[in-house]
């Protein structure tokens, strides 16, 4: 049987009826199986970000959910641009989010103020407020653009090592 | 109609087959009462500011931008404004859709004095024009009943939409790590003009085509 990319390894399975892996492998299959975003659409680019969740894009089949809490969440998806009166709110929902949390930084907006990059009311890049583990260029990324970020972060997360140092 | 409003208020425009009725401030809330009882116009359709500062300067030469393309940092080109009367404007935008008609009155504000009778007792609709007006320009709406700032940040210094207010502000926010908040601080970016790629007086356009 070939083995799986993300190291499950499932050989034997079928003769001795039980599976070995390593404790990383499986929490790492585990977490990027379900990493479920906060719903936080701030411009246009949340529009694409409905799209990709809907039936054509589907992000439910790689796990991703999204949740009306960042209590429940995982990840954290900047959709748009950062405006100065959203920056203590938007830090707010992300301490709020339980460990492990990452963020995506879709748009040129948030990846550095984009088109409003000389405005008065507009965050120059969400990581002055956050720290960002994917950028997403476009203006807006489509939402193929999008689901290839979040398979990016799937396979950031795939290189931690929780329990081996 | 327009003929007969023309005639009833002193100083109008008629641009583009649209009227424009000017007004002093001392007339204007029985002017608009009239408009909505007499003339029918039920409905504010728009409120806004305008800020006449640099009224007929240019930012850049915009003839020069189609030859010269998309550039950047360009210098700003002074001139003198050509304006002539008081500074601020308030613009109403008024629909009457029982006589399929539309009205804009402009009424001149001094710089010195910014303030001008709230027209929200006539239309309710003005209660969030007033707030924007007030708080992108510093207009202030006499009779409002909640003339806070409705737009920019808690806090916010300034009147954005003024012409000398300079376009990236004055501070920008980022988080602190040693605070554990959202702090502001000066604005860390120098202030250019962008100039786009235009095509304007382009022969294509022209008359003899």
């Amino acid at each position: 049987m070939e083995k799986r990319g993300i190291g499950v390894g499932i050989e034997g399975i079928f003769k001795q009826g039980f599976v070995t892996t390593s404790l990383d492998s499986l929490i790492n299959w585990a977490r990027t199986g379900s990493l479920w975003p906060v719903s936080f659409g701030l411009a246009c680019c949340a529009v694409e970000m409905m799209q990709a969740a809907t039936s054509r894009y589907d992000l439910d089949r790689f796990g991703v959910i999204f949740r009306p809490s960042p209590r429940q969440s995982d990840v954290l998806i900047v959709a748009g641009t950062l405006c100065n009166k959203m920056a203590p709110a938007i830090r707010k929902v992300y301490d709020q989010m339980a460990d492990p949390k990452w963020v995506i930084s879709m748009g040129s907006c948030a990846n550095g103020g984009g088109y409003y990059h000389y405005s008065y009311s507009v965050v120059r890049g969400c990581d002055r407020i956050i720290p960002v583990d994917v950028y997403v260029p476009g203006c807006p990324p489509t939402a193929e653009a999008l689901v290839y970020g979040i398979m990016q972060l799937q396979k950031k997360i795939q290189q931690n090592d929780t329990i081996a140092r | 109609m327009s003929s007969r409003l023309a005639e009833k208020f002193e100083s109008s425009v008629t641009a583009n087959n649209e009227l424009t009725i000017e007004v002093p401030i001392k007339d204007l809330i029985s002017v608009c009462r009239s408009l909505r009882d007499e003339e029918g116009f039920e409905q504010l359709i728009d409120l806004c500011g305008v800020d006449y500062l640099t009224y007929g300067c240019d930012d850049w030469e915009t003839d020069e931008a189609t030859y010269t393309g998309f550039s950047r940092g360009v210098e700003r080109v002074h001139e003198k404004s050509t304006w002539k009367k008081p500074r601020f404007a308030v613009v109403y935008h008024l629909l009457s859709l029982k006589n399929n008609d539309r009205i804009r009155i402009r009424t001149l504000l001094p710089e010195q004095n910014l303030i001008i009778p709230s027209v929200i007792s006539i239309w309710a609709s003005a209660h969030w024009y007033e707030r924007e007006a007030f708080d992108l320009f510093g207009i202030l709406f006499e009779g409002h009943p909640d003339l806070r700032r409705i737009l920019t940040d808690y806090g916010f210094v300034g009147h954005p939409f003024r012409k000398d207010f300079p376009l990236s502000g004055h501070v920008e926010v980022r988080y602190d790590t040693e605070q554990k908040r959202v702090i502001y601080q000066p604005v860390s970016i120098e202030p250019r003009i962008l100039v786009p790629k235009v095509i304007r007086d382009d022969n294509r356009y022209a008359e003899d085509k």
